[in-house]
């Protein structure tokens, strides 16, 4: 069998452990042998696997923010714990771990304890959905870069639910700031995406992936890729756009209540959500785990290299967003409106005609032909 | 005038020049200044008074290494060369935080116990006066800095501890004082005097001599003494005006002055 997907892999493993349970226990092997029981085994271990590498790779972005950060302001960040500080996230996330988590008296218990849950598991769905790689799922979504879209915008509610549920003001305000900005960037965002959808003519991430095989889309659509990564910065509520956490007004926006591990749920899931945007830019605009067809084949048939590629196009996509972060100031709420309103729309809709431009004239000299066009 | 309130009140329009490009590129190449070694010095393993920091600020400053740098001119812990202190008291009177107290240390006879300064840093705000005030130059100032300790009672260092320090020969503070050359010498009551030899006891410096005098002018009448009366002699030039005579003296015949 030719472990060629993530699926293979998971279901290898769970027949595997299946076989040697059976091989112990001899009764059971009638039963072990069930296609349904193996079938359901191997999801969960493929869910497992997934669970691991997003929460890895999540807190290794947590630590090259870290450092990055650091190195913007002139000083060198974790470096103490493990080499060159790499387990310090490690050694923060067990320190909030032991700590109690306090319900304030007159919160409300469900929505209190339920909202980061949600957020934080909604936040993780985004891995099911996004490719990482050609092998990485096994059958291709027609629709996959709507549900990741539709899953990227379910963070408001739990967010407004878990503000509201604590009961204090300024995590109230800060819910309702978030709700708002979220919801208000979707419209730039999903604008910026159907010139995507134009030029490359499908829904489907992984059909978009190999549509770039000519040439990236950030050349043609330069502009959606700008309100893109821009509605990403606003829906990751990262610096520039971090009106719901604005630690001067609201004390710590609409996590103030919370403590322990419950904080470090929604901080968890926060960076969650900004891998999952970076990996959208990427697998959007710069081509996946696609490389430039002047490196060599032998480079790119490696066996993990499309998953190599991919996160290192990701990791320097959040490097830009840390860039961003460290150099500009935190926008009030006007400027946040008319920047989404009277700035990005009008920048996707240009993009869209662009976009239709592009696909009419079907190819560019320097650029290529759109290759869904028969180009 | 609606019009102007109006036109103040508004924002400027976001320029992206000046707001978004300026900053981008200000943090980029601070980015890329600090990616090669960023300001902070890794405090335990790194010092600032390190060789190669000290050398790196001076070819900045252009001025040679060890001049004009606060950590050439820091004043940190004391260093006690045991063996050359005269127990002369005058870094304990000098201290204006009355942090040290002269202790017993082994070395002195029973009659005369050697005593040096004994120093709480946690009263002591290192001006140097004790320093400066040193005659025989055996306490100075080095410039270590690392004094944090659990418990209250270890900021208290003893001559031993600042022994230790010395021989460990860190760099030194290099300023001292010169004392002052017409200052008071110590001048005596005679007809207070009765010759105790209290002052010579214990003169730190040895430099009173006790010689001995004739009683002048007997009373008539009276059958001169047959005590041999004495007096104290001060040799000025090994006086390191300690005060010790006059704190010691029965009689207080001892005093500050000037030779007339």
């Amino acid at each position: 069998m030719a472990l060629t997907t993530l699926w293979d892999v998971a279901y290898f493993l769970a027949s595997g452990l299946l076989y040697v349970v059976s091989r112990i226990i001899p009764p059971l092997s009638g039963v072990l042998s069930n296609g349904d029981l193996v079938w359901g085994l191997s999801a969960l271990v493929f869910g497992a696997i997934l669970l691991a590498a997003s929460m890895i790779n999540t807190i290794m972005l947590i630590w090259f923010e870290r450092k990055m950060l650091g190195r913007f302001m002139d000083r060198r960040g974790a470096m103490h714990v493990g080499y060159a500080g790499l387990l310090q996230n490690f050694a923060d996330g067990l320190k909030l771990f032991r700590k109690n988590t306090f319900k304030p008296r007159d919160a409300d218990g469900l929505g209190f304890y339920a909202g980061p849950t949600a957020y934080m598991v909604t936040s993780l769905l985004m891995f099911g959905v996004l490719p990482v790689s050609t092998g990485w799922s096994d059958g291709s979504l027609p629709l996959s870069m709507l549900l990741a879209l539709v899953i990227f915008s379910f963070a408001p509610l739990f967010i407004f639910i878990s503000a509201w549920s604590s009961n204090n003001k300024y995590s109230l305000i800060g819910g309702m700031r978030s709700a708002a900005q979220m919801i208000a960037y979707e419209v730039p965002i999903l604008l910026a995406v159907v010139a995507v959808v134009v030029i490359s003519g499908s829904f489907d991430l992984n059909t978009i992936v190999s549509e770039q095989r000519n040439y990236w889309y950030w050349g043609p659509l330069f502009l959606a890729m700008i309100v893109f990564a821009t509605g990403m910065l606003a829906e990751m509520e990262r610096i520039p756009f971090d009106l719901p956490e604005a630690e001067a007004e609201l004390v710590e926006g609409w996590n103030t209540e919370y403590g322990g591990m419950l904080f470090a749920y929604f901080m968890l899931a926060d960076y969650v959500r900004a891998l999952a945007g970076s990996i959208l830019v990427v697998l959007l605009f710069l081509g996946g785990w696609t490389l430039p067809a002047y490196f060599p084949a032998a480079l790119t048939s490696l066996p993990l290299a499309g998953i190599v590629v991919l996160m290192v196009k990701t990791y320097l996509v959040f490097g830009v967003f840390v860039w961003i972060r460290a150099a500009l100031p935190r926008v009030r709420t006007d400027q946040l409106l008319r920047i989404g309103w009277m700035r990005m729309i009008p920048l996707s809709l240009a993009s869209i005609v662009f976009a239709v431009f592009f696909v009419l004239v079907k190819c560019i000299p320097v650029l290529g032909c759109v290759p869904s066009m028969g180009g | 005038m609606v019009a102007e309130v109006e036109q103040k009140g508004r924002s400027k329009p976001e320029n992206a020049d000046g707001l978004i490009l300026k900053p981008l590129y200000t943090a980029a190449r601070q980015f890329a200044k600090s990616l090669i070694r960023p300001s902070t010095i890794i405090y335990p393993f790194e010092r600032l008074e390190d060789p190669k920091f000290r050398e790196e600020v001076a070819i900045e400053s252009g001025r040679p290494i060890g001049v004009g740098q606060v950590w050439d001119n820091y004043r940190g812990v004391h260093a006690l060369n045991v063996n050359t202190c005269i127990s002369c008291n005058l870094c304990a009177f000098s201290c204006p935080d009355l942090c040290i107290d002269m202790v017993t240390v082994p070395g002195g006879d029973p009659k005369h116990p050697k005593k040096c300064p004994q120093i709480d840093y946690g009263k002591c705000s290192y001006c140097g006066f004790c320093s400066d005030a040193c005659p025989e130059g055996c306490l100075s100032m080095t410039t270590r800095y690392e004094l944090s300790t659990p418990k209250r009672a270890e900021m208290v260092y003893s001559p031993q501890k600042m022994f230790e320090i010395y021989q460990r020969k860190l760099p030194m503070n290099p300023i001292r004082l010169e004392r002052p050359a017409n200052e008071d010498s110590i001048l005596l009551d005679v007809p207070l005097c009765i010759g105790c030899n209290a002052c010579a006891r214990d003169c730190p410096t040895e430099c009173i001599t006790m010689i001995d005098i004739p009683k002048a002018n007997p009373k008539p009448g009276e059958k001169p003494a047959k005590r041999i009366w004495k007096e104290p002699v001060i040799n000025d030039s090994d006086c390191v005006r300690c005060g010790t005579c006059i704190s010691v003296c029965p009689k207080e015949c001892l005093f500050w002055g000037t030779h007339t």
